[in-house]
């Protein structure tokens, strides 16, 4: 069996605890194996990173991608937006994200000869977390003192759209132009649902609290991301809209860079990409039939991730999230308001994937609402610092009411097998190009694959990508290695 | 309901007095008073939006002493007419407005017919808007409007701006263009409307 990959390792941040507390990694105890995503699906995309030419590979493919952008709408003398948020700083480390980053402004400013170009980094819930990043990867200094982060809580524009006023952050769209820039990792799949995913930002990251609580209260798990498009094709949007360049990523690490000027045809690709890349692994660890989940990452419970599949995801694994007629994974904010005091208030809700015997949190951030998750998943927190962290923690504040503490690793992972009586384990641990598991979970994952594999290729990404308008040819125009 | 366990100290001597803090409180208990940041302690729902967003790091969120919990009673005879508002923001009443505190939207409603007139005061009741600060302001002003209640904005604040769409508002001309775009907008609206007019589960219970 081959050894664990090495887990990304704990980040010092002010959501979480700091990182010489994080005394021992899943990753690193015995009986831990590692799998390769490319070994499950020998089909996967090939991956620029990580890989033998590190860093410089992400430049020149930016760069690349770069070329055929028009840019001459900008002029010497305007000033430039680069819109961006924080999920692509998780990706590998982050170094990746943050060399798009600094590429565009480098490109952009030699193109055009305009100086004045601005990094705004929007957040989650986690409102100095992009500070956090601009400081960790020397952005301020790339872009001149311009880099900052934006909230949603800070002072807003309204934004005239085709269904009504909605509400961006003023400081977003303080530019003669602005330029979208991010990452087509899934993650977050149980909101958006692969539909429109690239122009989400522009209901999500860039807008107000207006715009986000409509987004999870008034629309509906489906016909949610419909906020962003209709922000995005606002006449003021598209008056300042340049273009868009994205970091393509897989389950295996990043694959390429695509921009373009027009955001719905980098959209259609990237949807079918994510449908395709994705589709696969998510399937797959749906298989598992019960396991331990360890969550070891510098990301907010939800958030941890596995083969580019977040734990929030895999908790409603036991439903397709990329097929649209499923109308409620177990695990959205819709699902969890729709939950009445004695259950479900209608029958659409799914339970939360019932393979997930018990949640060992060996690491994982707050800022995020996860009460859920504990209360639907029995969880062991190792250690007092971390329980105190969510005490502290106004978002989760009834976390560690459902959450037991032990004192260290080898005792919640002692507990967990005790109790659930499964040594099925899979880590969330952000390992890069593959997944720690128990050799007896890597053994079912292996055995699956191939036929998983086919069932995708066949049957489910024909019916994904028709439910959303497209088929996968649109792929061919997609810019990876 | 909501428990209160932490409150910002101001480092005076970091701050400006920029009143960005007082801009951001959804509660309305952080002012600038001789140009420094002054906490109301019994208004303060330790929700952190004035230590996250301070310009020059000047607040720093501390234990408070006294922990207390914020909570409206649902009563029995707030039971029909918190019925009728929900029904009309087609909200179900044990709808979780707010994920952070688990509030739900009866709560919100008593809060209404006790007084909450305003999104600042139905949060200094409940507790909603002072977790994650930023998801659930919609359903609070629908459940206001539909108990007839305009509320009026924070003077030069940033706490919020309007009430916007929602599923059921969709024009006709929107959804037959983008449905077929993977925006299922009429399952949805079905969907919602069954959640609003689902049968509550263990009603009047807590
Ligand atoms: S935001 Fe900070 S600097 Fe500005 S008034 Fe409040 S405490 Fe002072
Ligand atoms: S309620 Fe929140 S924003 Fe207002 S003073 Fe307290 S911690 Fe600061």
């Amino acid at each position: 069996m081959r050894p664990p990959i090495k887990p990304m390792p704990p980040r010092k941040s002010q959501y979480g605890i700091a990182p010489e507390l994080v005394k021992k990694r899943v990753a690193d105890m015995p009986g831990i194996t590692s799998l390769l995503v490319s070994e499950l699906f020998p089909d996967s995309p090939k991956v620029v990173f990580p890989g033998d030419r590190g860093i410089e590979a992400v430049r020149a493919a930016t760069e690349a991608a770069l070329e055929k952008v028009d840019m001459s709408m900008i002029k010497p003398n305007q000033s430039v937006n680069v819109l961006t948020s924080h999920h692509g700083f998780t990706l590998v480390g982050g170094e990746p994200f943050a060399e798009m980053l600094r590429t565009i402004r480098d490109v952009v400013a030699r193109r055009t000869g305009c100086e004045n170009i601005r990094l705004r980094a929007g957040v989650g819930l986690r409102f100095r977390e992009t500070e956090e990043y601009i400081k960790r990867f020397r952005l301020d200094e790339h872009y001149k003192g311009k880099a900052s982060g934006i909230a949603p809580i800070d002072e807003g524009i309204p934004i005239e759209t085709e269904i009504g006023t909605l509400y961006g952050i003023k400081r977003a769209y303080d530019a003669d132009w602005i330029i979208h820039a991010h990452n087509s990792d899934v993650r977050e799949v149980h909101f958006h649902r692969q539909v429109d995913k690239v122009v989400k930002p522009f209901g999500m990251s860039y807008a107000r609290i207006e715009t986000r609580s409509t987004y999870h209260h008034n629309m509906g798990p489906r016909a949610a991301n419909f906020t962003a498009r209709a922000i995005f094709d606002s006449p003021f949007v598209q008056d300042k809209f340049a273009f868009t360049s994205f970091l393509v990523a897989s389950p295996s690490g990043v694959v390429g860079v695509d921009a373009d000027n027009n955001l719905y045809a980098l959209n259609d690709r990237l949807t079918a990409a994510g449908c395709a890349f994705y589709g696969k692994i998510m399937t797959l660890l749906g298989q598992i039939d019960e396991c331990i989940a360890v969550l070891d990452f510098p990301c907010p419970v939800p958030y941890v991730f596995a083969a580019g599949v977040i734990y929030a995801n895999f908790a409603g694994a036991n439903v397709d999230l990329f097929d649209l007629d499923n109308a409620l994974p177990a695990y959205t904010w819709y699902t969890e308001a729709f939950y009445g005091k004695g259950g479900p208030l209608v029958e659409e809700v799914p339970p939360v994937n019932p393979a997930i015997k018990m949640c060992v949190h060996n690491y994982a951030w707050g800022g995020y609402p996860s009460a859920f998750f504990a209360e639907h998943i029995p969880t062991v927190v190792v250690g007092r610092e971390q329980a105190d962290l969510m005490n502290r923690d106004p978002q989760n504040l009834t976390y560690m009411n459902f959450a037991t503490i032990a004192d260290g690793t080898d005792a919640a992972m002692r507990f967990a097998r005790a109790v659930t009586g499964t040594d099925k384990i899979i880590i969330f641990d952000g390992a890069a190009g593959g997944i720690n598991v128990s050799e007896s979970l890597a053994g079912l994952l292996v055995a699956r694959a191939p036929e998983i594999g086919r069932r995708v290729d066949q049957y489910l990404l024909p019916r994904w990508l028709e439910q959303r308008g497209m088929d996968i040819s649109v792929l061919k125009n997609l810019k990876t290695a | 309901m909501k428990v209160v366990t932490m409150y910002p100290e101001v480092n005076r001597d970091k701050c400006t007095g920029c009143r960005t803090c007082e801009r951001v409180c959804p509660v309305l208990a952080i002012k600038v008073v001789d140009k420094k940041a002054t906490v109301d302690m019994s208004r303060c729902r330790g929700c952190a939006a004035c230590e996250q967003r301070c310009p020059v790091y000047a607040l720093a969120m501390v234990k408070r002493d006294d922990p207390f919990t914020v909570q409206v009673k649902v009563r029995d005879e707030m039971l029909p007419r918190i019925k009728e508002i929900c029904a009309r923001a087609r909200i179900n009443p044990e709808y979780i407005v707010c994920y952070c505190t688990a509030t739900r939207a009866e709560e919100v409603v008593a809060a209404i017919l006790e007084g909450a007139a305003t999104p600042e005061e139905i949060s200094l009741a409940t507790g909603v808007r002072t977790g994650c600060k930023v998801e659930c302001i919609q359903p609070v002003l629908r459940l206001l409007e539909a108990a007839g209640i305009k509320p009026a904005r924070p003077e030069g604040g940033w706490q919020w701006y309007g009430r916007t769409i929602t599923a059921f508002e969709i024009p006709q001309a929107v959804k037959a263009k983008f449905s077929k775009r993977g925006f299922y907008f009429d399952e949805d609206i079905k969907l919602l409307d069954k959640v609003a007019k689902a049968t509550p589960t263990k009603e009047g219970a807590e």
